[in-house]
């Protein structure tokens, strides 16, 4: 602790200005220096901002003593030099911007920086003036890694979901071999394979939401949607970004369209059939939909299937009970046609 | 099957038994010889050094053993290998990279396809 004639003229000023401050709200003030949220007030009548008052757990979270913080503006607190951004944000909360809640970087008296959660609060004296600002911390950095930590998690689940899969497939295929024909065997790994692949773009984005594209392009690609000698394919559609439910769904659907397709469609015939795949997102009242359309041409003539398969049962009854969304899918002699129209929810920010 | 590798003697390292019968099944299809397996980095490195191998299938964890020091000796020794991970490329240690990799699951074609690139890999230099 510097002595008495050490002080700094400000910092006295500070101290009188707490002394008068403790008097006033006497309990208030034990229970601010005692609480475990860091917090501090400021004085509104200087142009900087200076500390007059600063808790404990603001010191511990900080890095200084008492003394070093007193008297010192609020731009001393952040980081050097501060976010542009950070600088505007605290200074309209201080002129009493509604927006006074927000995340910045500080700096601690060590160098290091640390995130926290601000909220600046005006105090007015008995006469409505602006006297003092109140501003409380909610320290970030245990939230920081929290997520970090959340996020390697995920990151070991999604892999460990890839070898399960590849373990059920394996099992199935050995379990199979000798009583089902090569076909079924086929088919069953097919689908293993989408359902991991649409997994493994869920998983890359952290199952938050992945662009429809995205899906198509995963689960094309085996079906020669790269392949540059033949063009067989047509993708054309707005960006749109699908739920995970939405993506697997999707996802699974395509795989079985295109595995039709390579068995009776359009891709089952040498280079001669096509498939084209347009879309667009239409804003609705309450919600935002899409409109699919997947059509084949140029392959043998379509005749109707004479029963269900799985595929045609995941069309049509899984995107109406999963997705809510509305499917055609039409055997029309000259090429597949689904349509497919669902809802899909609106992205907020975008 | 005839494929461009076969009789070709390939080492396949796994730990998880099914995934092994799986993977020697599309080998035995593919034409190839199977070489093991072996389900941890000691017996694949005795068996690099006891058996003549043209190349190896990898898992890149072998019981939370690193593949490391198996595909340290076949990189000195010049035999091509493909990596198969649960992981995809982000599983493999960060200098191979650029090595043929299957993302598990995947089918007999993939596993082909890979092979034939590592090879290529190898022949390129």
């Amino acid at each position: 602790m510097p002595s008495e004639q050490n002080k700094s003229r400000e910092q006295k000023a500070a101290e009188s200005e707490v002394e008068s401050f403790r008097k006033e709200l006497g309990p208030f003030v034990v229970a601010a220096e005692t609480t475990r949220m860091a917090m501090v007030f400021t004085d509104a009548k200087e142009a900087n901002h200076p500390l007059i008052f600063a808790n404990d757990s603001f010191l511990s979270l900080a890095g200084y003593g008492r003394d070093e913080v007193l008297g010192q503006s609020f731009d001393f607190l952040m980081e050097r030099p501060a976010d542009p951004e950070a600088r505007l944000k605290v200074d309209a909360a201080f002129a009493g911007s509604s927006e006074n809640e927000f995340e910045i970087c500080f700096r601690r008296k060590d160098g290091g920086m640390f995130w926290t959660a601000v909220f600046i609060s005006p105090i007015l004296d008995k006469m409505g003036d602006l006297v003092q600002h109140f501003v409380s911390f909610v320290d970030l950095s245990k939230h920081k890694e929290e997520e970090d930590r959340l996020r390697f998690l995920l990151g070991e689940l999604n892999h460990r979901t890839q070898n399960t899969l590849a373990t059920v497939q394996a099992i199935a295929v050995q379990t199979l071999r000798r009583a089902a024909n090569k076909e079924v065997v086929d088919a069953f790994e097919g689908r293993i394979l989408a359902l991991s692949k649409a997994h493994s773009l869920l998983g890359r984005k952290h199952w938050e939401t992945v662009s429809l594209r995205d899906v198509i392009d995963q689960i094309l690609q085996p079906f020669g949607l790269d392949d540059r000698r033949v063009i067989r394919f047509s993708v054309k559609g707005d960006d749109v970004r699908l739920q995970p439910k939405a993506a697997l769904t999707l996802a699974m659907v395509f795989h079985e369209l295109a595995t039709n397709a390579a068995k009776h469609g359009a891709l089952s015939n040498e280079a001669a059939g096509k498939i084209d795949i347009a879309w667009q997102a239409e804003p609705t009242t309450q919600s935002d939909r899409i409109r699919l359309r997947w059509q084949e041409s140029g392959g043998p003539t379509v005749k109707p299937p004479g029963r269900k398969g799985f595929g045609s049962r995941l069309i049509e009854g899984g995107l109406a009970q999963d997705l809510g969304g509305e499917v055609r899918l039409d055997y029309e002699p000259s090429g597949v046609v689904c349509q497919i129209i669902m809802p899909i929810r609106r992205e907020s920010g975008r | 099957m005839n494929s461009p590798f076969s009789d070709r003697r390939i080492l396949l390292v796994e730990d998880e038994i099914f995934v092994v019968w799986l993977l020697e099944d599309m080998l035995a299809d593919l034409g190839c010889a199977v070489v093991g397996p072996a389900s941890s980095v000691n017996q694949a490195l005795a068996m690099i050094d006891a058996e003549a191998i043209d190349a190896a299938v990898l898992d890149v964890n072998l019981n939370n053993e690193p593949i490391t020091p198996v595909v340290e000796v076949l990189t000195r020794r010049g035999v091509p290998f493909v990596f198969a991970s649960g992981y995809g490329r982000r599983g493999v240690p960060e200098a191979y990279r650029q090595n043929p990799t299957l993302q598990k699951p995947f089918q007999a074609e993939a596993l082909a396809q890979a092979i034939d690139a590592a090879f290529a890999k190898a022949a390129a230099g």
